[in-house]
C-alpha cells in the first residue's frame, strides 16, 4: 500500500512499484522511476464512461502514477488533507480530488453537490471501498460532527465533502435581493442531517 | 492526516478554529459581510441590514456609513457560527472602550455593541468601544510601532495612533526624474509614497495584495468625482482606462 | 546580517552603511529609520556596481534601499522563501527573486544564443530568456506560489514540473526533456510535454503549485 504524506499544500506518495491515481497535472516534482498515464475520467470503463466525460466536461481526470520512488503532488497552492476510508463512501466534489489509492472505485455524477445545480457545471465523485484519499481545500479543511442532535448547515462555496448517512436539503440563506452590485454568495444554504461527517473549506471556490 | 472532528460543543466559543476561521459563539446579534458565513450550528437567520435599518434605528446608529452598508448582514440567533474570508488569515481583536482604524475590504464581522465609522482616510473604517470584531489579512499580521512610514498597499489599520500624513520620498522623486524613470509622475512602483505614522499606538501591516476588489471603495472615488467638472471627468475617465490597460500588459 | 522570516509571507531586513538591499520594485511594505530607495538597472554586484543599461525586455528592474534601518519586504501576499547563500550559486528565473543584499554578485543568463534546448527551457518556465544566478555570502528571498520545498539532489535524477521550479544551488545540471505520457503529468493548459530533469549534487527548490504565480 503506498504512504500518501501530506505536508501542508504538498502530497508526497512513496511507491514501491504499486500505483495510484492522481488528478491530471498535478505532478511537481519525482524522484526515482515513475510512470504517468491517462486514467481517464475514473468512473466505470467503456460507452458510460465516454458519457461521463462528454457531460462532465473537463472537471476530472486522472492520471495514473506507477513505479518505485517519490511522487510530490501539489495544485493551485491548494492545502492538501488525507482521509483514510474503511470500506465506505466518501463524497467529494471532483476537482477537489488531489489522489486516491488504487482499490477505490469512483463514479462521478454530473451534477454538483448531489444533484443541486449551482451554475457552475461542477461534478461530484463517490469514492467507494478502502484506502485513502487526499482532498484539496482552499485553507486547511474544518470536520464538521453531524447527529441527530445537531444538524448542521453550510455555504455551498465551502462545502468539500462528506461522508456517513446524511440527508441533505436547501434552506434559504439571507435575503440576497437586498444587495446590489456583484460578487459571489449563493442565495441558499446546505443543510445536512443524519449521522456523519461534513468536511467544509474556510474560503468559496 | 485528518484533524479531530468538530460540533456545537468541541467548537471554540469566540477563537479561531484554525488560522483561516472563526467561531463565533452567537448569542444575539453580530454583523457579518456577506459570504462571511461557512457553516453554523443552531438557529440562526442571517438578514440585510439594509432590510433592518428602517425598521430599527439603531443599526442606523451603529452603521453611519452609507457607503459600506450593502455589503453586510445581521446574523442573529443561539448556536456556532463559523466565519472565513477566502482562505485569508483570520484574527480577531477585542477592543476595550478603544477604537481602531482597519481597511474596509478586510473588516469581516463585529458584535452589535461595537459602533462603525468612515475614516477620513479613504478606504478605511474605524471602530468604536467595548466588544470583539474579526479582520482577515492575506497572510498573518505583522505590528509595528511607530515611527513608520507604511506603503499605501500594505497597510492594514492602526490603533490608537493618530492618523497618518502621507509622504512623498523626495529623494527618490528627483532621482528618477533624473534618471527618466518611466512613469516618474505616476506611481510607478510604490515606493514613492507612504503613510508615515508618529507618535504611540500600533499599526498593523500585511504582505501588499493584488488589489482586491473594493466595491465600496470605487463608490466612494467615484462619488468624489462629483467635484470635476465634466470636462475633467473625462480627461480622468481616460487616464484610469489607459491604466488599466497597462496594468493587464 | 540575515534576512529574517517575519511569516511565510513578510521577511525583514537590515540596511546599514555596509549592508544596503537591493529589492524588485513594489515588494517594500514599509520600514523604520532612515532609508532611501531609489531604482537601479542592470546587474553586477554592490548597489554601485550595477550596470546602468537595461536588455531589451528585461522583466526586472530593481529597487536598492540604503541608510540605517529596517525594510519589510513582501510581494502581493506569496509566499517567501529566505536561502543564505554561503559562498554557492543561486540559479532562478528573475522575477522571483524579492530581495537581496546588495553584496551578492547577480549575473543573468541570457539565452538568446545557445541551442534550442535552451531557447524552450526559457520559454517554457515563463520567463521569456532570462535565469539570474545570485552568488556569494549573502540572503535570497525567493517567491513561490503555496511556499517551496527542497529536494536534496545526490546522484539520483530528479524530475520537476518546469512551472514548479523555483530555483537551485549547488552543481546541478537542469535539462529539459520530452517524454511520452508526460503531458497527462504535468499537462493541464501547458501544451508541453516536458519536463526538467536535475542531476548533480546540490539542492532544487519547488514549488507547491504547478502555477507560476
Amino acid at each position: 500500500m503506498p504512504t500518501l504524506h501530506a505536508d501542508k499544500k504538498v502530497l508526497h506518495v512513496d511507491l514501491m512499484g504499486e500505483s495510484i491515481r492522481a488528478a491530471q497535472g498535478s505532478m511537481v516534482a519525482y524522484t526515482g522511476n515513475i510512470e504517468f498515464k491517462n486514467a481517464g475520467m475514473g468512473g466505470g470503463g467503456g460507452l458510460r464512461a465516454a458519457l461521463k466525460q462528454r457531460i462532465a466536461g473537463e472537471s476530472i481526470s486522472l492520471m495514473e502514477c506507477t513505479g518505485q520512488g517519490r511522487v510530490s503532488l501539489a495544485q493551485n497552492a491548494d492545502d492538501v488533507t488525507v482521509v483514510d476510508l474503511g470500506n465506505e463512501v466518501l463524497t467529494v466534489e471532483s476537482e477537489l480530488i488531489l489522489a486516491v489509492t488504487a482499490g477505490l472505485q469512483l463514479d462521478v455524477k454530473f451534477t454538483g453537490l448531489q444533484g443541486v445545480s449551482t451554475g457552475q457545471g461542477l461534478a461530484t465523485t463517490t469514492v467507494t471501498g478502502t484506502g485513502q484519499v487526499a482532498l484539496l481545500s482552499h485553507g486547511p479543511i474544518i470536520p464538521l460532527e453531524v447527529s441527530g442532535q445537531y444538524p448542521v448547515v453550510v455555504d455551498p462555496d465551502a462545502y468539500v465533502a462528506s461522508r456517513g448517512q446524511l440527508n441533505m436539503s436547501m434552506v434559504s440563506g439571507v435575503s440576497w435581493r437586498s444587495f446590489v452590485g456583484e460578487g459571489s454568495g449563493e442565495p441558499f444554504s446546505l443543510r445536512f442531517d443524519g449521522q456523519g461527517v461534513v468536511y467544509i473549506q474556510p474560503a468559496e471556490r | 492526516m485528518m484533524e479531530q472532528t468538530y460540533n456545537p460543543m468541541t467548537l471554540p466559543s469566540n477563537d479561531n478554529v484554525n488560522a483561516y476561521s472563526f467561531s463565533v459563539d452567537l448569542n444575539g446579534q453580530w454583523f457579518i459581510t456577506k459570504g462571511a458565513m461557512i457553516a453554523y450550528y443552531g438557529n440562526i437567520t442571517f438578514q440585510a441590514v439594509t432590510a433592518f435599518a428602517s425598521a430599527q434605528a439603531w443599526v442606523a446608529a451603529k452603521f453611519s456609513s452609507p457607503v459600506y452598508i450593502h455589503d453586510w448582514v445581521v446574523a442573529e440567533g443561539q448556536g456556532k457560527l463559523i466565519l472565513g474570508d477566502r482562505g485569508f488569515d483570520i484574527n480577531s481583536y477585542t477592543l476595550e472602550d478603544g477604537n481602531l482604524t482597519i481597511k474596509a475590504n478586510n473588516l469581516l464581522a463585529f458584535d452589535s455593541n461595537l459602533e462603525l465609522k468612515q475614516s477620513i482616510v479613504p478606504g478605511f473604517v474605524t471602530l468604536i468601544g467595548s466588544g470583539i470584531f474579526l479582520a482577515s489579512s492575506n497572510g498573518p499580521v505583522i505590528f509595528v510601532e511607530p515611527p513608520f512610514r507604511a506603503d499605501p498597499e500594505a497597510l492594514l489599520g492602526w490603533a490608537d495612533v493618530p492618523s497618518p500624513s502621507v509622504h512623498h520620498d523626495a529623494e527618490w522623486m528627483t532621482r528618477s526624474i533624473m534618471a527618466s524613470v518611466q512613469g516618474a509622475f505616476g506611481r510607478a512602483s510604490g515606493e514613492e509614497k507612504q503613510y508615515d505614522f508618529t507618535g504611540q499606538g500600533t499599526i498593523l501591516l500585511q504582505s501588499s495584495e493584488a488589489v482586491r476588489r473594493d466595491n465600496a471603495l470605487m463608490r466612494l472615488v467615484e462619488s468624489q468625482t462629483d467635484l470635476l467638472a465634466p470636462h475633467q471627468a473625462g480627461q480622468l475617465g481616460q487616464r484610469l482606462v489607459a491604466r488599466a490597460q497597462q496594468a493587464n500588459q | 546580517m540575515p534576512f529574517e522570516q517575519v511569516n511565510s509571507k513578510v521577511v525583514r531586513a537590515h540596511v546599514s552603511q555596509a549592508t544596503p538591499v537591493l529589492s524588485r520594485r513594489g515588494a517594500m511594505l514599509g520600514y523604520d529609520g532612515r532609508v532611501v530607495f531609489r531604482p537601479v538597472h542592470g546587474q553586477g554586484q554592490g548597489v554601485g556596481g550595477m550596470m546602468g543599461r537595461a536588455f531589451a525586455g528585461e522583466s526586472n528592474p530593481m529597487m536598492a534601499a540604503e541608510g540605517q534601518g529596517s525594510v519589510l519586504y513582501g510581494y502581493r501576499g506569496l509566499h517567501v522563501v529566505v536561502i543564505d547563500l554561503k559562498g554557492e550559486t543561486l540559479t532562478c528565473e528573475a522575477d522571483r527573486l524579492l530581495a537581496h543584499d546588495a553584496s551578492l554578485t547577480t549575473s543573468v543568463e541570457m539565452i538568446a544564443q545557445g541551442g534550442i534546448r535552451q531557447a524552450v527551457r526559457g520559454a517554457v518556465t515563463g520567463q521569456g530568456l532570462f535565469t539570474t544566478k545570485v552568488n556569494g555570502m549573502g540572503s535570497v528571498a525567493v517567491l513561490a506560489h503555496g511556499g517551496a520545498f527542497a529536494i536534496p539532489v545526490n546522484g539520483q535524477p530528479v524530475g520537476v514540473d518546469p512551472q514548479a521550479y523555483v530555483g537551485h544551488t549547488g552543481n546541478l545540471n537542469v535539462d529539459l526533456q520530452a517524454k511520452v505520457g508526460w503531458r497527462d503529468a504535468v499537462g493541464r493548459g501547458s501544451g508541453e510535454a516536458m519536463q526538467l530533469i536535475v542531476t548533480g549534487q546540490g539542492t532544487v527548490y519547488v514549488q507547491a503549485s504547478e502555477e507560476k504565480f
